[in-house]
């Protein structure tokens, strides 16, 4: 009798087992389908923004404007925003002048743009906001568009720092002309420091006035006018190689500049290139824009003096906040301004740190 | 529900198992290609949207080509072509996406969407313009039309490269599952191989227990061990159905071996009461004779006889009262103790003497007796008794002519005692019933008081524990008769070879 029922146990714990076996294997083999689909559908991952700003500029790839957009990115992504570089996806390599007329026409919801003064920017930035598109110049400005803020750095701020530099940079000529007894700079007829600052064709006049009315002020509050001859050397940069062209023909001529002063950080790495080239590290003095990573290790290295960045982290900021703010207000401030930021051979490892924290 | 398992025919079980077992492995199969399928129609899709892309932008193209001629031509044909592929690019335009998300590809889409939109406006207003021979509009609108249409095949065709790059990584994601989902499917089914034996095995064996048990219990008895353990009677399927033959088949047999024992015993039973009668039988005829016969008294009144006798001087009748007394004084020993040969040489010497005066006759009487085996045992009242069968057969009625011999002698270890007489003789066929103690009967009646030849015979037989104790001898009719009896004494006893 106990046989029989134990016989009867076994046969029905053997169902349950059967049953169990069954249900484990084809959850488990579901599941991994599953898992191993959905791996694949990256649909889920995405997410979703109510509005959509462009940032246009001609130069997307340069780490300044990287960085910048880096900023934006991360201040619109509070705010529900996403921001494009516009174009970066893109085939072809369009003017910001086009790609501001695919960004109206797209209906975005604001566009960040690079300023440059042409008249034909000025005019789409009018288009764009007759079509209720919000445009914020960013660095440079259009000044008589319909924009509805610019977020820059202030001109002549650069200018008085560049000046600051110049005066610093010379001092440290006069030093070592001192220690190695060179007459040129000690002696009666003490030359004139011959200052060249570089701008781009790019720049408006009114901007390169501007600049160079900061870096005279900040230069004449220590010096005599009579000590120093500044002068403006244009660098055309209409195309890849004529901005070394412009350099080298620079350091051609009789007498080299001792000072450099340059606006843009191509200027900066070919200047200090030709530097190199004509082996007058330590008798040029250059002060360098931007904070790459070349221009950073050049200071490092003594080779560049000094360079001055604009914080390009709050330009990306303020640019977004704008647009936030006036798409919801209606109404933002006009002029907004970043910081300047001086990188010499004191902060520049300090600097390289931070940097390199920050990209992480 | 256990017992409706139970009921189920084994077959069906059986096959049950395998089905179940199949249907699983097939559940499995099925989910596992469904997995397949999926994963490979994906891989088809994967270039699925650079296809419409591609459509899209010859639609967009078919547009502009249809706008431009009829701008150029203004003819009816080439502006119904303008509709059917404004009506195509704008169908197209609103099946795009419109959400912005991080993804790239789908905000250029939504870009797309837009600027296409804008350009379908723009593109109508051109139209619109031309058909108005707005000059001035429609050539300025063109232009812008045309930059349009160039800005959006350039986005298209960079979605497209995007997409391309995207569908290629995820065409090898999935080409990577699939041999990952190869390896999965590969390892499932083995499981459920395995599984699906080990649960077969299992369940085949849980049915099949009931049929080992009867096995074994067959086996018990077929080694003729009946009281085996009955096996347990397991539902009505076809194991159960032997299972419960076996089960009446084994009470049955033990049934039929119990009636056959107690049948034998009780045959065994009435044997022995049979016996026990005949005993008892023998006994009581026993306890007759010995109650007519008080030998106390008779020897007690003999002896008075004898006395008297010499008392009156009478010689002759106390010597024959004297020997009747001494006769009989034998009778009243224990004779179930072995006597000796000399007693029973007295006996027969009385016996004769005793019947020599009854029948004043004389009966020639020898005897030639080896003295040395006079002390030998042997059993009481055997030669008188066949001497007495001698007398009444043989010799009665020859008168004086009758003669017996007695002779004891000894050859090798056995000891022979011969009584022979010359009277009637007998048949060969007596000879025979004696010796095989069948002389019965009728016999015994006519004869009364006497011991019989069989007694004699067969206590000899017991004494000797052998058959041939007694051996007959006649010649014939009228030719006399010996009847030799032999034994062998007993080992403790010593025959004497002094004399």
């Amino acid at each position: 009798m106990k046989k029989k029922t134990i016989s009867g146990k076994k046969l029905f714990l053997y169902l349950i087992l059967t049953a169990i076996f069954s249900v484990a294997v084809l959850s488990v083999a579901v599941i991994y389908f599953r898992i191993y689909t959905a791996e694949v559908s990256d649909d889920s991952y995405s997410r979703t923004f109510s509005h959509y700003y462009a940032m246009i500029t001609d130069d997307y790839k340069s780490s300044f404007w990287q960085s910048v957009y880096r900023g934006a990115s991360e201040e619109a992504l509070e705010d529900g925003v996403f921001v494009e570089l516009f174009g970066s996806n893109l085939t072809y390599n369009y003017s910001s002048e086009e790609l501001m007329e695919m960004a109206i026409s797209a209906q975005v919801d604001g566009i960040l743009v690079a300023g440059n003064g042409r008249e034909e920017m000025t005019q789409l930035i009018g288009r764009a906001s007759a079509r209720g598109i919000p445009v914020v110049t960013m660095y440079s400005d259009n000044e008589d568009s319909a924009r509805c803020s610019f977020v820059g750095v202030n001109g002549y701020n650069i200018g008085s720092e560049y000046g600051r530099q110049v005066i610093r940079a010379r001092e440290e000529l006069l030093r070592l002309a001192e220690a190695t007894g060179n007459e040129v700079w000690t002696g009666q007829n003490k030359r004139v420091t011959s200052i060249a600052v570089l701008f781009d064709d790019k720049t408006s006049a009114y901007d390169q006035n501007v600049i160079l009315s900061g870096i005279v002020d900040a230069m004449s509050a220590q010096m005599k006018n009579s000590e120093f001859d500044i002068r403006t050397v244009a660098v055309d940069s209409t195309n890849p190689f004529s901005v070394e062209e412009s350099v080298h023909s620079v350091f051609m001529e009789e007498q080299v500049p001792d000072i450099f002063v340059c606006l843009s950080e191509l200027d900066t790495t070919v200047v200090y290139q030709a530097v190199v080239d004509f082996n007058m590290v330590g008798k040029v003095k250059i002060l360098g824009y931007y904070d790459s990573e070349k221009i950073l290790d050049a200071i490092s290295r003594g080779v560049v003096f000094s360079t001055l960045t604009v914080n390009t982290d709050e330009l990306g900021r303020f640019g977004v906040k704008a647009l936030v703010e006036y798409s919801e207000y209606g109404n933002t401030s006009q002029y907004v301004t970043a910081d300047v930021i001086i990188i010499d051979r004191s902060n520049v490892a300090e600097y390289t740190k931070k940097v390199e924290e920050d990209e992480e | 529900m256990k017992n409706k398992i139970k009921n189920i025919p084994l077959s069906v079980k059986i096959s049950g198992i395998f089905i179940m077992a199949n249907i699983f492995s097939l559940v499995v199969i099925v989910v596992l290609l469904l997995g397949i399928n999926s994963l490979s129609r994906r891989m088809e899709e994967s270039y699925q949207d650079n296809l419409h892309l591609n459509e899209a932008i010859e639609a967009l193209d078919n547009l502009q080509r249809a706008m431009t001629e009829y701008l150029n031509s203004k003819s009816t044909d080439s502006l119904s072509d303008y509709y059917s592929r404004e009506q195509a690019f704008s169908g197209m335009v609103q099946e795009l996406n419109e959400r912005i998300t991080d993804r790239t590809p789908d905000r250029m889409e939504r870009n797309i969407k837009f600027m296409s939109e804008d350009y379908l406006e723009r593109v109508a207003e051109t139209i619109e313009a031309k058909r108005g021979r707005n000059i001035e509009k429609y050539r300025t609108s063109y232009e812008e039309t045309n930059r349009q249409y160039e800005y959006i095949k350039a986005y298209m065709r960079s979605l497209n490269e995007e997409r391309f790059a995207e569908n290629s990584a995820r065409y090898t994601a999935l080409a990577r599952n699939f041999r990952r989902f190869e390896f999965l499917a590969m390892s499932v089914m083995i499981v459920v191989l395995l599984g699906s034996a080990f649960l077969i095995t299992g369940l085949t064996g849980t049915i099949i227990y009931p049929l080992r048990e009867l096995a074994r219990t067959a086996d018990e008895v077929s080694n003729a061990n009946f009281d085996v353990e009955l096996p347990a009677s397991s539902g009505s399927d076809e194991v159960g159905r032997l299972n419960t033959a076996f089960r009446k088949m084994l009470i049955s047999i033990r049934d039929y071996i119990d009636r056959l024992r107690t049948s034998m015993e009780n045959e065994q039973i009435m044997q022995k009461r049979e016996l026990m009668m005949e005993t008892h039988l023998k006994d009581a005829q026993l306890k007759y004779l010995q109650a007519q016969i008080n030998p106390h008294f008779l020897f007690n009144t003999l002896n008075a006889g004898a006395q008297l006798a010499m008392m009156e001087g009478a010689d002759r009748t106390y010597e024959y009262v004297q020997t009747v007394a001494d006769f009989f004084r034998y009778n009243v020993k224990k004779l179930d103790a072995p006597v000796t040969i000399e007693e029973e040489v007295n006996l027969v010497d009385a016996y004769i003497s005793i019947l020599n005066v009854r029948f004043s006759g004389d009966i020639h009487y020898d005897r030639q007796v080896d003295k040395r085996l006079l002390n030998v045992k042997m059993p009481g009242m055997i030669l008188q008794p066949i001497v007495e069968n001698a007398v009444n057969h043989g010799i009665r009625e020859m008168g004086d002519r009758g003669r017996i011999d007695l002779k004891v002698y000894r050859d090798e270890d056995r000891v022979y005692i011969s009584v022979r007489d010359n009277g009637k003789g007998m048949s060969p066929e007596d000879i025979e019933k004696v010796v095989a103690c069948r002389w019965e009967s009728d016999e015994k009646k006519s004869d009364g008081g006497g011991i019989a030849m069989d007694n004699v015979i067969s206590r000899l037989k017991l004494y000797a524990g052998r058959e041939d104790v007694v051996e007959i001898r006649s010649g014939g009719s009228d030719q006399g008769t010996e009847v030799i009896i032999n034994f062998t004494p007993h080992e403790d006893e010593e025959i004497e070879d002094g004399e």
